[in-house]
């Protein structure tokens, strides 16, 4: 197979001749390396959350975050590379801000996620850029038609709306833990509970770097933070509870 | 440094600097301003104080216009043509500048000929009509031209009026120029529905003509153009010559003493001498012709 | 004449250009539980003289949404030009029907922004299925109200008393459209600017109504 080396994979304006944009698959890797992210769609709102994994025991807790508002009725998470996502973030700031400013409403979020896509497509274009190491997933209030949605921005451009959807290093598990979940059953508490249990599910404690939890919903026509309280109440639960599967599994080992 | 100690300066004598002055705008506004004086006028443009018209009936369109162009007071061309070219199947008339009525419908009808080339179907006068009003809004009013557009499409017959400013209106008859109101009056009285061509054609020529008779600034012919269904166009150069001057200029019976008969004037020499000038003429080059076997 | 003309009119006629067309008007919008009637008069003037007196001054921007203009007639014809135009782009961004919050939005950002070169009031009025009928104002500085009865034009100075008798909430649509067309013949007996026939527009879920009353058939004449 024609990869690296090969000439193809210096720059994103090239395609290898079995029709590939090596670069864009690069920005992907970036992406897959990083912590777990989880979003889930549920009855009465959207869920993100991602763990955020700490490069230093002298972090302060709560910095450099991954999980932001863009604006009141939309928030986002970043998988990947930590100062990318930040780029997605501030034009998806400045797209809600002018969005508001021009025609008076909210920015409904198919738009901002197209225009976010777009963005982010736009830097897989040119011979001087770098495509970014970053997915967003995107969870917002739409004012007009009274709905939540969730939806994911890769590195390439892509942007699909998803019932749940993961990225980086656990997505693959993850997704099939979402896929048992029924979600329109779920309320938003009971959403996080599920998406961070998923989350520490993917983990592998005595392997993995030490991490911290972020979480953000969108719920009563607006998005935030998670309060740390709520979430730290579920990562204990949702440790608990794994605990507990864990040892009920050693059981019927024996 | 006194004003009077400037020609000692170098720059004195250096030559004008290139490109525009405007110096003298601010002095030319304020002698205008004052202006009762009569010292100072400012030249004033080529105005087609004018009566223009148009009007749709059963088959098809009837536009119509008088041909005086005036300058100040004066009557600058006795036939001019107020009725342009836009299209094959549209016409435009225009009041207002002169020159700027001509090159805004020569430069529309550029853009739509190119449009029907990408296109390949036939111009529409809701474009010429939105290709006019956006250009005359952008020069906010500067432009002075006042249109008179008509002209058949897959639509129907359509007339609409433009004014300097940008603004359009479409109407089943309209009249512009200084002599619009006169014109206006023959309309209100005579228009129906759903004339035949040869009742629009007369109501035209009368509505030209009230203008023509009751404004100063229209005068002379009557020019007409009939835009019709099937795509056949009529221009009328001088439909109506209500004041023709021929037959009154031939009316004057001049004195024998200024009519000069041939020979009155000495032919002193038929001899035709070439001028020489410095250097080479054809005079001194031996033509040889051309080997063309 | 024409400047002496405009300067004891309205406020929007006094800031036209010499020569320039003003739609020296009486226009009006009023919202009714699951619509809007819209209506104008058609009086389009120069000076002293009428340039078009059957004009029509309630401007469609999207399928069920429209605006009446006062002013200059270049001026607001070139400005539902546009908003007509990032309407349709919206739509198509967006899949979805404009809205006439959306549309009265996009009307007040292009008035301020040219506030100095643009001599518009214009009243936006519609249905979308957010808020059903909504009606708002947006006169010469480029402000945005959203009102229960808007009336703008020179010849809206004369009913502003009236439209307050008339107008009480939740009429229904002929109750609406009847005072409608009472207020704007008013104003046309009382402002010479304003004059020729009363058009109005009713919508509502179901569709788009235009109607017109010819000058000699008004609801109370001179």
């Amino acid at each position: 197979m024609a990869s690296s080396g090969s000439g193809y994979d210096l720059s994103p304006t090239t395609f290898s001749p079995d029709g590939r944009i090596f670069q864009v698959e690069y920005a992907s890797k970036a992406v897959a390396s990083s912590g777990t992210s989880v979003g889930l769609k549920v009855k009465d709102g959207v869920v993100l959350v991602t763990e955020k994994i700490l490069t230093s025991k002298m972090l302060v807790p709560g910095s450099s975050r991954r999980v932001h508002g863009l604006d009141r009725h939309a928030g986002c998470s970043i998988t990947g590379l930590i100062s990318d996502g930040r780029q997605l973030v501030n034009r998806g700031r400045e797209e809600a801000s002018n969005y508001v400013d021009t025609y008076g409403i909210r920015s409904p979020p198919v738009v901002l996620c197209e225009r976010l896509s777009s963005f982010a497509h736009y830097f897989t274009l040119h011979g001087a850029l770098r495509p970014f190491g970053a997915t967003a997933m995107v969870a917002a209030y739409d004012e007009d038609e009274k709905d939540y949605s969730l939806h994911m921005i890769e590195p390439s451009g892509q942007a699909y709306k998803y019932y749940g959807c993961a990225a980086g290093k656990g997505r693959q598990g993850a997704k099939t833990e979402i896929e048992k979940l029924d979600l329109q059953a779920l309320s938003c508490e009971e959403g996080l509970a599920a998406a961070v249990k998923v989350v520490l599910q993917m983990r592998d404690d005595n392997k993995d770097k030490p991490m911290e939890l972020e979480a953000g919903w969108c719920r009563d026509g607006k998005y935030s933070k998670v309060p740390d309280g709520v979430l730290k109440d579920a990562e204990k639960k949702g440790r608990e509870e794994l605990e507990e599967e864990e040892d009920m599994d050693e059981d019927e080992d024996e | 440094m006194s004003e009077f100690t400037a020609s000692e300066t170098p720059e004195s004598i250096a030559p004008p600097p290139a490109g525009f002055s405007f110096e003298n705008v601010k002095r030319n506004a304020a002698i205008s301003a004052s202006g009762t004086t009569g010292a100072y006028t400012q030249a004033k443009a080529m105005k087609t104080g004018t009566t223009i018209v148009g009007t749709i009936f059963k088959g098809g369109v009837v536009l119509g216009a008088d041909t005086r162009a005036t300058g100040d007071t004066t009557v600058c061309d006795k036939n001019c043509e107020k009725i342009h070219y836009m299209a094959p199947n549209i016409y435009c008339c225009g009041a207002g500048t002169a020159a700027d009525t001509e090159k805004t419908t020569e430069l529309i009808a550029s853009q739509l000929e190119l449009l029907r080339m990408s296109t390949k179907t036939q111009s529409r006068i809701v474009t010429a009509c939105t290709l006019l009003k956006r250009m005359l809004f952008r020069y906010q009013g500067h432009v002075s031209a006042a249109l008179v557009l008509g002209g058949c499409d897959i639509n129907g017959p359509h007339v609409y009026q433009i004014y300097p400013h940008g603004s359009t209106g479409k109407l089943p008859y309209t009249t512009m120029g200084s002599g619009s109101l006169a014109a206006m009056s023959v309309f209100e009285s005579e228009w129906k529905e759903d004339m035949t061509e040869d009742e629009a054609k007369g109501l035209v020529e009368r509505a030209i003509t009230a203008g023509i008779f009751n404004d100063l600034g229209s005068g002379s012919n009557c020019d007409t153009c009939v835009i019709r269904m099937d795509g056949s166009i009529q221009m009328n150069r001088g439909a109506l010559k209500e004041n023709p001057v021929e037959p009154l200029r031939d009316a004057i019976k001049r004195s024998d003493r200024f009519n000069f008969p041939r020979g009155t004037t000495a032919v002193l020499s038929t001899e035709f001498v070439a001028h020489k000038t410095k250097g080479l003429s054809l005079d001194d080059v031996d033509v040889v012709t051309m080997d063309t076997n | 004449m024409a400047a002496l003309a405009n300067s004891f009119l309205s406020p929007e006629s006094s800031r036209l250009k010499p020569g320039e067309l003003s739609t020296g008007t009486t226009i009006m919008a009023v919202p009714f539980p699951g619509g809007v009637v819209l209506g104008a008069d058609s009086r389009v003037s120069t000076g002293t003289y009428i340039a078009n007196r059957t004009s029509d001054k309630i401007a469609q921007l999207s399928s069920k949404i429209f605006c009446c203009r006062s002013g200059s007639a270049a001026d607001t014809q070139a400005l539902t030009d546009y908003v007509r135009f990032y309407l349709q782009q919206w739509e198509v961004e967006t899949g979805r029907n404009a809205t006439v919050k959306v549309a009265a939005h996009l009307m007040r950002k292009i008035c301020y922004q040219n506030k100095d070169n643009l001599s518009a009031g214009v009243i936006v009025g519609g249905w979308d299925e957010v808020d059903g009928g909504s009606v708002y104002n947006i006169p010469l500085g480029g402000t945005m109200i959203k009102m229960d009865c808007a009336i703008g034009g020179s010849g809206s100075t004369y009913i502003y008393g009236l439209t307050d008798a008339l107008h009480k909430p939740n009429m229904t649509k002929a109750e609406t459209v009847a005072m409608v067309k009472k207020s704007i013949s008013h104003a046309m007996a009382r402002d010479g600017s304003s004059g020729g026939i009363i058009r109005t527009c009713i919508v509502d879920e179901s569709g788009v109504e235009r109607e017109y009353i010819p000058g000699n058939q008004l609801p109370y004449g001179p």
